[in-house]
This record gives C-alpha cells, structure tokens and sequence, in this order.
C-alpha cells in the first residue's frame, strides 16, 4: 500500500481541517481519508483504562459505526485502541490518527488493529512525514487533528491530567460538541471525564443520545444491541451477577459478598462466563460484561 | 609396615566405599597422600602431623606413604583426615590393627586433636551396612545421625585420643546426644486456621496438595501468599520411613543434618531467594552437592516473586520439573539427585502489585502484559493450577483468632486423595494425578454426561488448548478423589475451570 500526500488546497485535502488556524500544511495517510459526507465522532481516552472503560469505548464505537458514523481515534493503548476494536466489531469504518509516521505502527503491538483498520477500508493519518519515531510531543499535537476531523469528541475514560483532556481542550477550541462517559466519583480514572462534564461537557448516557447530536433523527437509529436476557440464567448464576459489576473482583470477593457455598460460585461463575455475562479481565478477576 | 582402614565418599545421594591404605618403610622421611586426591584432601597431611604430635606422638624419621583407594574415585573434602591418622598409628603399632578391622571411619581433625563433624554420615553408614562391617568410628556430633540409621554400631568421638583410648582397650566417650529419638511426628506449629477467610485459597492449596499438583498463587504484597505455601507441607501426608531416610540422606549430604534433629522428620519447605545461582537452585559444584530443588524433594519449594527470577533460572527447572530427578554431569562422572516436589510459585499480579486496585496501581496495561511474559511458557506448562489471594480487608484482619478450616481437616482429605490414587496408579510408574499424561487421561478420568456436555461447552466457549483441557481433566480428577467419586461429575469441571492455569 502506497502512503499518499494531500496538501492544503488538494481536493481530498479534509474541508474540516481547513477551518481551523495551526493545521498541517501536508497529511501523510495510508487507506483513505475520513468521508466527508458522512458523520465523525472521536473516541478518546485513557491508555491504562479499567473493565468499564473498555466495554463502554467499544459498546459506543459499535453503536456509533452501525449507524454508519466513522470513529476517529489515536491507535494508542487502551481506550483509543478499544474504540477502533469496537467499530471494526461492527463493520464500521474507523481512523487512527498517529503521533509518527504512517508506515511505523506504534505501538507496535497493535499491529494487528493497524493492519485490520485498513483492510477494512479505513484509513492511517499522520502530519508527521514517514520514518518519523514517535515522540512525547507529537502526541499532544495529533490529537488536535483528531479533533478537528470529528463532528463530537468523546472521552470515555480519563484520570484528572490526562493526554486526552488536551484533546477536549482542542474540541473546545474549534467549538467541537464534547461529551464524557460519567464514572464513579472515587475513581481516579474516572476525574477528568467527571470534571469535563462540571465544566459543561455533555454526559454520555447512551450511543442513542450520541446519535441525535449527530443529527440522527429517532427512527433512523438502528437498534443498539439488546442486552442479553437473564431470564434462563439459573437462579445461582443470577445471584452472583447480581454481585458483579465493571469493578473486577476475585472468586473471594465474589464467595464473602453472595454467602454463597464455594462450589455453587463455581458453577454459577462458569455458567455466567459460558453465557457471556462475565468475562475474567485477567485470570481469576471477574467482571460483568455489558452489551 | 602396612594397613587399611575402610572410610566413604560421597557421589550424589550416595556413598562409595574408599580404603585408607597406610605404608611405613625405610627411605627419605616423608608423608605423601596419593590416590585422585583433591587439594582440599591433601592438606590432611599437617593436619593429621600436628594432631599427632600435640599428643605427643611423634612420627619416626621414615616415608610415610597414603594410598586412597580405588584410584578412579576422586576424594573431596576433609573427611579422610581421621581415617588417615587411625591408619598411620596402626601401621606404626600404635594402635592395634584388629581393633578397627569391619570398622568405617570418618572425621576431620583439628591440630590440637579434636573431631570436626563431616557430611554425607548416613548414606555412609548405609553403605557400610551393605558391605557388611559392623561399627562405626564418626565424629560425636554426627553420632545422632549415625545412630538414626539404626543400621551399625556407632562410636562418637570427640577427639583423636578418644580413638587411641577406644582402639587400646575398648573405652567409648560417654555423654552423647542420644539420637535415638522416636521417629514421631512433630507438631506442627504453623496450621492453616492462622488464615482468616481465604476460602478459595485454602481450596486450590489443598487441591494442589491432594494431587501434588504445581500451584501458582497471585496477589497483591502481604496478601498472605507465602502464609499459605508454608502450611503446605503440612497438610501432605506424613512421610513413611523410608522416605524420611531418603531425605534425610539428601541433607546428610549436604551437612544439613544437626545433633538436635539427626533426622528429616517432617516434608521439607525451602523458600530460596529468587536471585540464587543456577547451582543453588539445582545443585552443582565440582563435587555435586544438592539444590534447593534436590532439597525440597517430597516437600513443597516456593519461588515467590516468580517473574523477578531471572529466566536462565526458571529454564534450569524445566527438566527436573518433568523428569523428577536431576542429573548433574561432570568431567569423567554424573550424579542423580531425586527432586521431586510440589512447586508453590508466588507473584505479584503487576509490577507495582495492586493492580485492580486502580488507586494504588500505576501500572501501565503493558506493563502488567510484560510482567507476566517474563514467566516463561514451558515453566507455566508445569503449573496446573492457579488461585488469585486477594488482599484482606479490615474485618478479616480485626477479627484475629482461628478460622475454622484446620491443617489437620485439610490433611485428612489429602490422605483420602492419596489412597484414591495409589489404588489407582498401582501397576503405574506414575503415583499423582499431576503426572497422568494425555495418552492416560481418556482411561483414568471417566465422566458423566453433564460433565462432558460442560467441558466441550466450555472448551467451545473459552477457546481452550489442548493443553488447557487436559490440565481441567487432571484437576478435575483430583477433586472428584477429594470427594471420593470415582466419576468426574459437572461440579468438579466447573470448579478445575476455575482453577486452571490459563496459558
């Protein structure tokens, strides 16, 4: 794949980048440039994300991208990388806009979303010219790109300094809607999106919600994926989820909190797990899994 | 001007018969040593000179000359220094040389006479059984060692003249630590009611004990991790007897063994730091002396903060982990070194050690994926199961006191698990369901219907390997032994789902 140049005054220069003061002269990119016609929202977001931030980037991307918006993000670790799975898990087309250049997949143990988010028809942008390390600084500067490219910026997951808090500040600047994904007040990953939101940053309750900010009128959203019912769970199993939630949680916790027998948790976690209402984060800790 | 005195050295675990030959004749005086002697070995020479002479028995002016025989066995260390010294004054009717015909002798001497202890006294008495002498001549503070192998007759001796006295007229010292203390059970003084809550903990630890299965425990600091691994070898049955004398002449070896416990009576523990030398860890040496894997044989050996060892280290454990026994090469020779025991692996689960816990955790998620790489596969491929040990909170801790799960409730499950598998295993050259292989599993792990469904559901589901869904089958075995089912029913899958190892 050829790495391609638009420059200011190109016709596939992005329109929205020209209405902005301190845009790159030149954008290096591989695939394809976000579509015009079509609607953009960024998802954005701690790198060191929790259970809860992961299923909610990629239950938003997933919605979002279903309804045909594109999902702009950085490739970074975590949140960033989370809502480009989510997208890709729907279809959808998605852009990472990269603090190096396009030929160099930082970090590299994306590859395999770097390679994937091309295939699937999206696009690899950079301001930085190919051969370019990553480096501290470009980050910060990429992310006022991310920006500019989207219609909304979303910030799933933040601690109270975070990189993606220079991302709301850019949204800010270029009158950018900015929503933030609420999360428990005792949080620390959870700061910055609950300061974003004291500031005046929209709340983010649902894809739905997202989507009518986006000018998507109420029929026209597809249906978002219904949760999946406990109905059939045994009544065991429903016990337990109850005492599950996005915060993982030992077999341990799980036994003194349900009082229940230590082999009944046992059944009722891998009938849960079977069924997809819990996944283990890392071995041995359980959270619930939503949507 | 001729005699020879029986004495030992040590190859491994065992002990090889050496003859001390002394010769007096005419010719330039001289004392020479002769016979694949170390450097260490041929400085007996001043020792037993100036032993000799501060009892005022002075050599005459005639060449002496020492042969340790057979030529082909390289003798090590000190222990040759008395032996040597009986053979000198009974070639020079000093000592009458009947006196110590069927007799093995061992000790070290001090210039002014006294007996130092020496290692490797129990596989020597055993030997010297089997070649049929009758006393043995050892240092005193080996003579409770010497006794517990209840195979000869002993003789302690505190110095070189208690040899000469006990030589000339059948004199012994008096005064001895007995040695023949009853071969009982001690009491242990660490149980598992010191563990407050911690269910799953105490479950996975029993499991691993019932089964002998690896265990690999994770958590944050001081979440009681090592507590758990140092109850262990409490709960894993009592050794027989001739497991006792089989460890016991593995510390024998490697000068282990006190006057106060002449005998290895309880499973061995051993927590070695995770920065030793890969010859700490699995023996070495020039003379091969045993490791800290060697050590823990039919004991538990704990490695906490597993990825901190290095990986060289980690690698040398590979082969022992599969074969149970190590074999140590040298030039010219190889030993073998029994080790099997029950790895109990400790870590944090990321490297500052809080993670979930967000608030305390500053580890990035590659951090923590990198942390746990460090591990190397093959290692994890050895470890069965795995349990998280949460930290405790403040109930747990406040409440102090017993909890109600006991060493001896936990140990009398493993006791069933045990007879279950003996019976099981007999005309097997395996003895733990840790050790059934894949060939094995289809006919030693029979299950219900509803157990298989759930396997293959959770096969399907979790994209388990085969490696995987053989480790849930040998676990799940083990707790359907704890439960004395001889079927593998839907409770003992979903609980070794649990447990397993994920890799």
């Amino acid at each position: 794949m050829d790495i391609r140049i638009t420059t200011v005054g190109d016709p596939d220069y992005p329109r929205v980048l020209s209405l902005y003061p301190g845009m790159p002269e030149k954008l290096y990119y591989l695939g394809n440039l976000p579509d015009p016609e079509k609607r953009s929202a960024a998802i954005v977001g701690a790198r060191a994300c929790s259970a809860y931030g992961r299923d909610q980037a990629r239950g938003f991307a997933a919605d979002l991208a279903r309804n045909g918006v594109q999902i702009i993000s950085g490739m970074a670790l975590g949140i960033d990388s989370h809502a480009h799975e989510g997208c890709l898990s729907a279809g959808g087309k998605t852009f990472a806009v990269l603090g190096n250049g396009v030929d160099i997949c930082y970090p590299r143990t994306n590859r395999s979303l770097y390679r994937r988010i091309l295939e699937s028809g999206g696009g690899i942008l950079s301001e930085f010219p190919p051969g370019t390390e990553a480096a501290p600084y470009h980050f910060p500067l990429r992310n006022r790109i991310i920006s500019a490219l989207s219609d909304l910026v979303l910030i799933v997951e933040a601690r109270a300094k975070s990189g993606s808090l220079i991302t709301a500040q850019y949204a800010l600047e270029q009158g950018k809607d900015i929503f933030a994904v609420p999360g428990r007040l005792n949080d620390p990953l959870s700061a910055g999106c609950l300061s974003l939101i004291r500031k005046g940053a929209g709340a983010a309750l649902s894809p739905s919600q997202l989507l009518q900010e986006l000018g998507f009128s109420a029929d026209e959203k597809g249906e978002p994926a219904a949760p999946p019912s406990t109905s059939d769970l045994t009544p065991t199993a429903r016990k337990i989820l109850h005492y599950l939630s996005s915060d993982p949680k030992t077999l341990e916790e799980i036994v003194t909190a349900s009082r229940l027998p230590l082999g009944e948790v046992f059944k009722g976690l891998l009938e849960l797990e079977l069924k997809s209402f819990t996944r283990q984060s890392v071995p041995g800790l359980y959270v619930r899994t939503y949507g | 001007m001729f005699c020879s005195i029986t004495s030992t050295a040590i190859s491994g675990v065992d002990a090889l018969p050496v003859y001390v030959e002394a010769d007096v004749s005419e010719g330039l005086p001289m004392f020479n040593i002769i016979g694949a002697v170390s450097t260490r070995t041929r400085e007996a020479a001043d020792r037993v000179k100036t032993a000799l002479r501060n009892l005022k028995i002075v050599l005459p002016p005639k060449r002496i000359t020492i042969n340790l025989s057979p030529g082909d066995v390289r003798k090590e260390g000190t222990r040759y220094d008395l032996p040597i010294a009986a053979a000198v004054l009974a070639a020079l009717d000093r000592i009458p040389k009947e006196s110590l015909e069927g007799t093995l002798v061992l000790g070290e001497l001090h210039l002014d006479g006294r007996i130092e202890q020496v290692p490797g006294i129990l596989p020597s008495i055993l030997t010297a059984r089997d070649l049929g002498l009758k006393t043995a001549l050892v240092p005193a503070a080996n003579y409770a060692e010497a006794k517990a192998a209840q195979a000869l007759d002993v003789v302690g001796l505190a110095s070189l003249q208690d040899l000469i006295d006990y030589c000339s007229d059948g004199r012994r010292p008096e005064n001895l630590p007995a040695g023949d203390a009853p071969l009982s059970e001690e009491e242990d003084a660490e149980d598992f009611s010191d563990i407050r809550g911690q269910e799953s903990v105490k479950r996975a630890c029993l499991i691993a004990a019932a089964g002998f299965h690896n265990l690999l425990l994770s958590g944050p600091p001081g979440s009681g991790k090592s507590m758990a691994a140092r109850r262990l070898p409490g709960i894993l049955p009592a050794l027989t007897k001739e497991e006792r004398l089989e460890v016991s002449r593995i510390y024998s070896v490697a000068g282990l063994l006190t006057a106060a416990h002449p005998v290895i009576q309880k499973r061995p523990f051993r927590a070695p730091h995770h920065l030793l030398s890969p010859q700490a860890l699995v023996g070495g040496g020039r003379s091969p002396v045993p490791g800290e894997i060697t050590l823990s044989h039919r004991g538990v050996l704990f490695l906490d903060e597993l990825p901190e060892m290095p990986g060289r280290n980690l690698e040398f454990l590979r082969q022992p982990l599969e074969d149970r026994f190590i074999q140590i090469s040298r030039i010219g020779r190889s030993v073998i070194f029994p080790c099997n025991f029950l790895l109990v692996a400790a870590m944090n689960p990321c490297p500052c050690g809080y993670y979930p816990d967000l608030n305390r955790c500053t580890c990035t998620e590659r951090d923590i994926r990198n942390y746990t790489a460090r591990i190397s596969q093959p290692i994890l491929d050895r470890i069965d199961l795995r349990t998280e040990v949460p930290a405790l909170d403040y109930d747990a801790l406040h409440a102090g006191g017993q909890d109600k799960i006991t060493s001896a409730m936990l140990k009398t499950q493993v006791e069933k698990a045990f007879a279950c598998q003996k019976e099981r295993y007999l005309d097997m050259p395996i003895a733990f369901n840790s050790e059934l292989s894949a060939r094995d599993i289809p006919r030693f792990c029979p299950l219900s219907a509803e157990a298989g469904r759930l396997l293959e559901a959770a096969y399907t589901a979790m994209a388990l390997s085969a490696r995987g869904y053989h480790r849930i089958l040998r676990i799940a075995r083990t707790i359907a032994d704890l439960d004395g089912d001889d079927l593998i029913r839907e409770s003992h899958i979903s609980e070794a789902v649990h447990f397993r190892q994920h890799s």
